[in-house]
């Protein structure tokens, strides 16, 4: 599904990707790990499309397609999700107005048909109560006021509602409590791990891995995917730090 | 009209607004030629209609009502372009107890050339009611409006400018009385350059004024907005915000000014005037003022200038938004501020759709 060739990448001409590969199959559950300043956000925004990140060689393809060569609303029209460590806030555009807006455009762009506001209303609320999300929290303008865990329960939701096909989540278990880990992971469980779906998990902590078992885990250290394993190489780094693995 | 005397842009007051079309409009004739369909508000309550067309009543597309037409009480004589309407115009004026009126609606057409219209409103102790103005066509629309508010009444004005070019000057000089509430939302969101001056004297205790509304310009298009409240008495309130939105090499400008005078003491004043670029060669003039002459008074006032913010465009874009729409998304909800105070909904409905319209015309474009 997901195919990173040799991936080089700058910000403000400083290399920060320096040669990264990595083969995402649809029906798995990929984990990467690694210190801070290893790169593991700049994946994430350079999957997504975000402006100032610079590819400066390697490929990436995603279902055949070249993903670089899409704009970032072409890449979500095309089933892919970005969960963001640090969710914007949007004053004045309600959560409702903001997610319908966006399901709408990408069933346009796919050449299917807008959603009516009935279907859309059913949805959402299904999507909301499934992670523990009031519908007037839904009424309430993006992310405004809402605590770090409700900021990243409501990136949860609107994965449900928006059903991608491959969803990156930057450390999306990063401010969460206890309670509101579990129901994260068990969003993302119930969301994502299916036949036809994958996920690039990308965190600094063991803790989501207990609740989402990845199928891979990557240490990303200093631009490159410096060793891989099963989900036991989660628990080898907990237990031993990213010294000694990643040296 | 050779006689025609402009303001130079030397003067303080008029130093951001470009009045050299004007002498060329003014030699025009009108063309006649009217819109396509006339935007009437469908409303829950319906009121008075009108229906100028080039300055003159068109009296079979309108239903007066309550409001009479003919001379105009002399309006005052210094303002610059105000002092250009004459004196035939429309009033309104409401007795103490009278009945709720509906909502009133006045159509402007300028078909071309220059047309000039006093209107007179006032409302006596406890009366009220609510006005949308809606100008639409091309030429030269000017008009004063002289309003006095008594003891109690309220007023609620809004004004769409939909001009799609040419100019438009609107004059208002406004009296609210003690407990009176004076409310004036304006949104231009037309292809006209506009100029409003505004002069509000809080005249009596505990009154209340809020002047603002949407600037939205692009092209090489000019909104100028000069405002003053006094506050002439004790207790107070006004509030004056403003939403600015240029694009291209166009400008949008507002003073606002807020005096309190000696004896205004509990006076309440706050001033938001803010100021959106869609593109770096936009302007915005922002100029908040006070000037306070009483002890215990609260006043606060902003003014910012920004571009749209490049970490929430990115978050649309990553939910699937195209560019285009994420921009008018964005800068919707920055001009939905301003409009979103207008009390009634069908009214606020359909600034807002307005002010939609103008943005995804330019999506459009771009």
């Amino acid at each position: 599904m997901l195919k990173i060739d040799n991936l080089h990448a700058t910000i403000a001409d400083k290399p920060i990707l320096k040669g990264l590969d990595l083969s995402v199959n649809a029906g798995e559950i990929h984990a990467i790990m690694g210190p801070n300043g290893a790169g593991k956000s700049t994946l994430g925004y350079v999957l997504g499309g975000r402006a100032g990140y610079e590819v400066t060689e390697g490929a990436v393809t995603f279902d055949g397609k070249d993903l670089l060569d899409m704009g970032a609303d072409e890449r979500a029209a095309a089933g892919l999700f970005l969960g963001f460590q640090y969710p914007v806030e949007i004053p004045g555009v309600s959560n409702v107005q903001f997610l319908r807006t966006a399901l709408n455009a990408q069933r346009r762009a796919r050449g299917d048909e807008e959603m009516s506001a009935g279907d859309f209303l059913r949805l959402s609320r299904a999507q909301a109560d499934a992670l523990g999300m009031s519908m007037d929290m839904m009424k309430r303008p993006v992310n405004v006021g809402f605590s770090g865990g409700e900021k990243k329960r409501n990136e949860m939701v609107q994965m449900g509602i928006l059903d991608p096909k491959l969803a990156i989540l930057d450390e999306t278990d990063s401010g969460l409590d206890i309670d509101a880990l579990r129901v994260v992971g068990d969003g993302i469980n119930r969301i994502m791990r299916k036949p036809d779906k994958a996920v690039l998990l990308i965190t600094h902590y063991q803790r989501l891995l207990e609740i989402v078992e990845p199928d891979f885990v990557h240490v990303l250290a200093a631009g490159r995917i410096v060793r891989s394993g099963g989900a036991e190489l989660a628990l080898e780094l907990e237990r031993e730090g990213y010294g000694a693995i990643a040296a | 009209m050779s006689l025609l005397e402009l303001p130079s842009n030397r003067e303080e007051r008029w130093r951001w607004s470009d009045l050299s079309a004007l002498p060329e409009i003014a030699a025009r004739a009108p063309s006649g030629q009217m819109p396509e369909r006339l935007p009437w508000l469908d409303c829950a309550t319906p009121g008075p209609r009108l229906l100028f067309v080039d300055g003159r009543l068109v009296a079979d597309a309108s239903e007066p009502g309550d409001v009479a037409l003919g001379t105009v009480e002399a309006p005052v004589g210094e303002d610059a372009l105000g002092r250009l309407v004459g004196s035939e115009g429309w009033t309104l004026r409401l007795g103490s107890g009278h009945a709720p009126l509906g909502l009133v609606q006045v159509i402007h057409v300028s078909t071309g050339a220059a047309d000039h219209l006093p209107a007179r409103i006032e409302l006596d102790v406890d009366a009220q009611a609510s006005i949308v103005e809606t100008f639409l066509g091309d030429g030269w629309t000017n008009r004063l409006t002289r309003i006095t508010l008594f003891k109690g009444a309220r007023l609620m004005l809004s004004r769409r400018i939909l001009t799609a070019s040419g100019y438009v000057s609107l004059s208002d000089r406004v009296a609210v009385g003690e407990g009176a509430s004076f409310v004036l939302t304006t949104l231009a969101g037309g292809g006209a350059d506009t100029r409003f001056d505004g002069e509000v004297h809080l005249a009596g205790n505990a009154g209340f004024a809020e002047v603002g509304g949407a600037l939205l310009a692009r092209g090489r298009q000019r909104h100028d907005a000069n405002l003053v409240i006094r506050h002439e008495q004790p207790n107070g309130q006004s509030r004056q915000v403003w939403r600015s939105v240029a694009d291209d090499q166009a400008t949008c400008s507002v003073a606002a000014r807020v005096e309190v005078a000696r004896g205004a003491q509990k006076t309440d004043g706050e001033q938001s005037l803010k100021g959106l670029l869609l593109s770096r060669t936009a302007t915005i003039n922002a100029k908040p003022e006070l000037e306070i002459f009483a002890d215990d008074v609260k006043c606060a006032h902003g003014a910012t200038v920004g571009e749209l913010n490049r970490d929430a465009l990115f978050y649309l874009a990553s939910r699937g938004i195209a560019p285009a729409e994420a921009k008018a998304l964005l800068t919707a909800s920055f001009v939905a501020d301003a409009i979103e105070r207008i009390g009634e909904e069908d009214v606020r409905t359909a600034f807002l759709d307005d002010a939609n319209a103008w943005l995804a015309h330019g999506g459009a474009q771009s």
